[in-house]
């Protein structure tokens, strides 16, 4: 609670530090807008409906990149983990792939899927992917020994093992992947848009660049941090509901 | 016949490199059915490995292991395995652990959960059933390992140094509890430890091994049922300073 207290004050401190700045200082509201305008430019953007299509718009696109990468990422690192041939052969791979800068690759995604959003959907994805195959190929490969060889005894099959063994045990790794992916999916559809949108959030601040409307960029800047904050909880409440059966406790 | 028989098994294990070395050396062994066996030794003289070999867990490069006159291939139905750790699964309630062999293989019905509540009661976990299994203490996820090695009656359990890990007293009375479940079902027991008390205390013979062979071979003539007391009888002792001399074996 008291936590909580010190932490509200901070930002109450840092808001109106920042009115009195702008105000004080004489910078131009091109360089840093007061406060005030920018909720302002942000209320009257509420209001009016103008924000909404936007903030829908980026929030079904780092959806649908979320949902399609951490899918076949965790499908990859399922066959990937239970298949040491495959493995072998891929890695290489996976390792040029992961260190490839995945938005270096947004321009030659427009030249094949187009501007909007199929090309922000797929750099999304590609985004989402990585966390997601390296953490549910990490969490099935280190499973305790011991209990591998208790379903060996109980004559599981593999795929018993997999999906009543190596899953569940591995689900606290492949969530903090997940919760890597969440945030990233953000990143990747914002900055997607910079790119390849005509809509949406990142479109909205490469247009008020455009037209020199700083407050419009802060404004849009709010409404991004806010909508990143409201998956990432959802995302933390996901994880305790789905990990509620793993209570923390010592195992001996 | 013997119920489980062991002749001149050798297992070799290979590092990384290739590098053969030799864990289990021409081991012969047997166990009558219904027997209590301790198999003694220092920390790396090749025990676990040998009672993975009897679990079917490790295959041998030469002998052979029959349990009830049948070569063993696969681990299998008939026999229970308790490792050292619980190794109980953190997301499923005690009961869901300890019927896990079953729902491996159907799902269980009415007959398996009475067997499950007279098994917690045998294990003295009645009505923890609900309760996660890493919200019990050490003694108690033990005793649920125990009881899940148990659930398809095998005739015959292997145990790797189940209380190892637990403080002196929770480890004698689940020592207490162990004899009482041997007593009760007839089972043919191979305990894998390195506490010499333990293994005198609960064993009809035990076995003392060091760098993979068999070194000594002891009856133990005390009396069953035993009860704690017999730990500070004289003859109990002496049992227990004839095994430590056999493992004072020069390195």
């Amino acid at each position: 609670m008291k936590h909580k207290l010190i932490s509200a004050a901070l930002f109450a401190a840092f808001l109106i530090s920042w009115e009195v700045f702008s105000r004080v200082s004489g910078f131009s509201e091109l360089v840093l807008p007061s406060l005030s305008a920018v909720l302002a430019t942000l209320w009257s953007g509420l209001t009016t409906g103008y924000l909404w299509p936007h903030i829908w718009l980026t929030g079904v696109e780092m959806l649908l990149g979320l949902a399609t990468g951490c899918a076949i990422g965790f499908v990859c690192g399922v066959v990937l983990g239970e298949s040491v041939f495959l493995r072998r052969i891929l890695y290489p791979y996976i390792i040029a792939s992961q260190v490839i800068p995945k938005l270096a690759l947004a321009p030659l995604f427009i030249v094949w899927f187009g501007f909007g959003m199929t090309s922000i959907v797929v750099i999304t994805a590609l985004i989402c992917f990585f966390p997601l195959l390296e953490n549910t190929l990490t969490a099935i490969q280190h499973i305790d020994p011991q209990k591998r060889e208790l379903f060996r005894m109980l004559g599981a099959t593999r795929m018993q093992t997999l999906l009543r063994l190596k899953i569940p045990a591995g689900l606290p790794v492949i969530m903090a992947g997940f919760r890597v992916a969440v945030v990233l999916s953000l990143v990747g559809a914002v900055v997607g848009e910079f790119i390849g949108g005509r809509d949406g959030l990142g479109a909205m601040i490469i247009a008020s660049q455009g037209m020199m409307d700083s407050p419009l960029m802060f404004a849009v800047l709010i409404v991004i941090t806010v909508l990143g904050m409201i998956f990432f909880q959802a995302t933390i409440w996901f994880e305790r509901w789905l990990l509620r059966k793993h209570v923390t406790g010592t195992e001996q | 016949m013997d119920f489980v028989s062991l002749q001149k098994v050798t297992h070799t294990y290979r590092d990384a490199n290739g590098k053969p070395e030799l864990i289990v050396d021409g081991f012969d062994w047997a166990i009558g059915e219904g027997e209590f066996h301790c198999l003694v030794g220092r920390s790396g003289c090749g025990k676990t490995t040998l009672l993975k070999l009897v679990a079917g867990l490790l295959q041998p490069d030469s002998g052979s292991i029959a349990l009830q006159g049948q070569p063993l291939r696969d681990p299998g139905e008939q026999v229970g395995f308790v490792f050292q750790r619980p190794t109980l699964l953190e997301w499923l309630t005690v009961a869901e652990n300890i019927l896990l062999p079953i729902s491996l293989k159907r799902k269980p019905g009415p007959a398996d959960h009475e067997k499950l509540e007279s098994l917690l009661a045998l294990v003295g976990l009645s009505g923890l059933a609900d309760r996660n299994a890493t919200q019990l203490s050490g003694g108690q996820q033990s005793r649920v390992a125990i009881a899940r090695a148990l659930i398809l009656e095998p005739p015959v359990l292997l145990l790797d140094e189940p209380f190892a890990a637990l403080d002196a007293i929770t480890r004698e009375e689940l020592q207490d509890d162990l004899l009482k479940l041997f007593r009760s079902r007839n089972t043919t027991v191979l305990f894998v430890t390195h506490d010499i008390r333990e293994a005198v205390y609960l064993a009809d013979r035990v076995a003392v091994m060091d760098r993979g062979q068999l070194i000594r071979d002891l009856t133990i003539p005390l009396p069953r049922p035993r009860d704690g007391e017999i730990r500070y009888s004289q003859g109990f002792n002496d049992l227990c300073a004839d095994v430590r001399h056999a493992m004072d074996v020069p390195a």
